[in-house]
């Protein structure tokens, strides 16, 4: 049996809030999105019921991005080069492949560094890189009056309105495989307990699986 | 009888100053009658515009001009004008000064107005930038016809200088549309003619009139330095204009940009900026939707579903296989 304490406090105040926003957002956004779909929100509902969470959402992001800096868990958002495409396809291939048959986990969960490269990868492209596109082109919609009426030729409100889209369609692709992934520890809830309790316990010692 | 009534005494020095009064308005006609021909004969008026209106504020006030025949309005609504984004200029702050003489001498009535005189780029209003708009409607079709209609036209023959008024935030959608839609038609007054054939193709024509200003297509979308200002000045040709429906109903919807813009606006004016960021009414209904997106992301979302089922599947299948091999 190990316990490893993962999961500070704020982080997963941080965690299961933002977890309540992005359900939020999805339904709000869909219900202003796909206005009129009788089983959605009403559009009247929706708007500032979205621009609440946006703004929510906004600011735990930044509440991440500062924890991050000022404790020890940003280490765990550092890529090690070396070695980066072999453990890629180790992983790959666990999911793909090993996962049906019995093979063991190629990743081993320690202090230093509790996410497998893949999960380390699709983290960091989702808070340092859809987050911000997501923030900010929801704030240029909420004060588009500053934007310029035109960016490339192309209607400033549009390009905006697009990126806010794709990423939030990439967004909920995210929150599918991530909600399903996590089931993926040694039993199904291990990594959602942790989550909880900040604690990461396996019966097994990790060096042995 | 009370104090405040006039009594006899004071009636007739009343009188007495009234016939005074008549005198004083009828010296400057005699004097003109005695110098007849050497114009400008009465003293300038003062600057104010009252003396201006004591006769062009008379809405019958017009003449037939010896050559073309036709008759010259010289009517100006005094409360348009006082509405309008000159109400505070006087007359001759435009008008030659030496329209303060009565009867105005040739030298006054042979002037020629220019708006961009006053109106030069202002480097603090950079949303009026009248070096480009004089250079945009150098290209328009108004500046190159043709037409014996369109020989003359000024900036004045849309922006009538003595009543326009400048579309504030907050005044209804509809009202700006008319507004605008008003200076087109008040010369091409035939377009909205119901046996006209002008515009037949235009599915829904009456929905657009109603909603659409006439310059949202009959102008090239802004490119580079004139992406500062709303609408171009370079009124198109009919056969240039835009005839593509998606440039505006899907695409790159510019006109559905500058509505959200615009409401935009109004909303930040109305409710200040922290509101506006929660109780955001400038959303328009279908301004994000993309067909191509949407399909994209939603073929995307199922199928993963239905990938990270049959993983889900493949997995619980894999446990139960262990789990019979295990005794």
């Amino acid at each position: 049996m190990s316990a490893l304490y993962l999961y500070p406090r704020w982080l997963r105040l941080w965690h299961w809030l933002s977890a309540l926003l992005f359900l939020v957002l999805i339904v709000s956004g869909a219900s202003m999105h796909y206005a009129g779909t009788p089983w959605l929100l009403s559009f009247k509902q929706a708007v500032p019921i979205h621009n609440a969470a946006g703004i929510a959402l906004t600011l735990g992001w930044i509440g991440f991005v500062v924890g991050n800096l000022m404790t020890a868990n940003g280490r765990h958002y550092r890529v090690q080069w070396r070695g980066l495409a072999g453990r890629l396809s180790a992983q790959a291939r666990y999911y793909g492949y090993g996962i049906f048959h019995g093979a063991p986990h190629p990743f081993a969960v320690t202090a230093a560094m509790k996410f497998n490269v893949l999960q380390q990868l699709s983290y960091l492209g989702v808070m340092y890189l859809l987050m911000p596109l997501l923030i900010l082109s929801g704030w240029a919609f909420l004060f588009a009056a500053y934007l310029p009426e035109t960016l490339f030729g192309i209607g400033a409100v549009w390009i905006v309105a697009m990126t806010h889209l794709t990423v939030a369609y990439g967004l909920v692709l995210f929150l599918m495989v991530h909600v399903y992934i996590i089931t993926t520890g040694e039993t199904p809830l291990t990594n959602p307990r942790a989550m909880l309790t900040g604690w990461h316990r396996e019966t097994e010692a990790p060096a042995h699986r | 009888m009370n104090d405040t009534s006039p009594g006899p005494r004071r009636g007739r020095c009343l009188a007495a100053l009234m016939s005074l009064m008549c005198f004083a308005l009828a010296a400057p006609l005699i004097a003109l009658d005695a110098a007849a021909g050497s114009a400008p004969l009465s003293p300038p008026a003062h600057p104010d515009n009252r003396a201006c209106l004591r006769c062009h504020a008379m809405v019958t006030l017009a003449y037939r001009d010896g050559d073309t025949g036709k008759l010259v309005d010289l009517f100006i609504d005094p409360r348009g004008l006082a509405e309008s984004v000159h109400g505070q200029l006087t007359c001759v702050k435009c008008h030659a000064q030496d329209y303060r003489y009565y009867p105005h001498p040739p030298t006054a009535t042979s002037e020629q107005l220019a708006c961009v005189g006053c109106h030069t780029q202002d480097p603090a209003r950079s949303d009026y930038p009248f070096q480009a708009i004089a250079a945009q409607y150098a290209k328009s079709v108004h500046a190159n016809s043709d037409d014996p209609q369109a020989q003359g036209f000024g900036c004045y023959s849309c922006h009538d200088p003595h009543g326009f008024r400048v579309s504030t935030v907050g005044k209804p959608l509809a009202e700006i549309v008319q507004d605008d839609n008003r200076v087109c038609l008040s010369c091409h007054e035939q377009v909205r003619d119901p046996l006209s054939d002008l515009h037949r193709w235009l599915p829904n024509r009456e929905a657009h009139w109603m909603a659409v200003r006439c310059v949202e297509c009959h102008t090239p979308p802004a490119v580079g330095a004139d992406e500062t200002q709303r609408v171009s000045h370079r009124i198109l040709p009919a056969k240039e204009s835009n005839l593509t429906c998606v440039n505006c109903h899907s695409g790159n919807q510019r006109l559905l940009g500058r509505l959200y813009a615009y409401r935009s606006r109004e909303d930040l004016a109305r409710d200040g900026l922290f509101a506006k960021a929660v109780f955001n009414e400038a959303y328009v209904v279908g301004l994000s939707r993309s067909p191509l997106i949407d399909a994209l992301g939603l073929v995307v979302i199922g199928l993963t579903a239905l990938g990270l089922m049959a993983h889900g599947v493949g997995r619980y299948r894999a446990h139960q296989r262990s789990r019979e091999r295990q005794p």
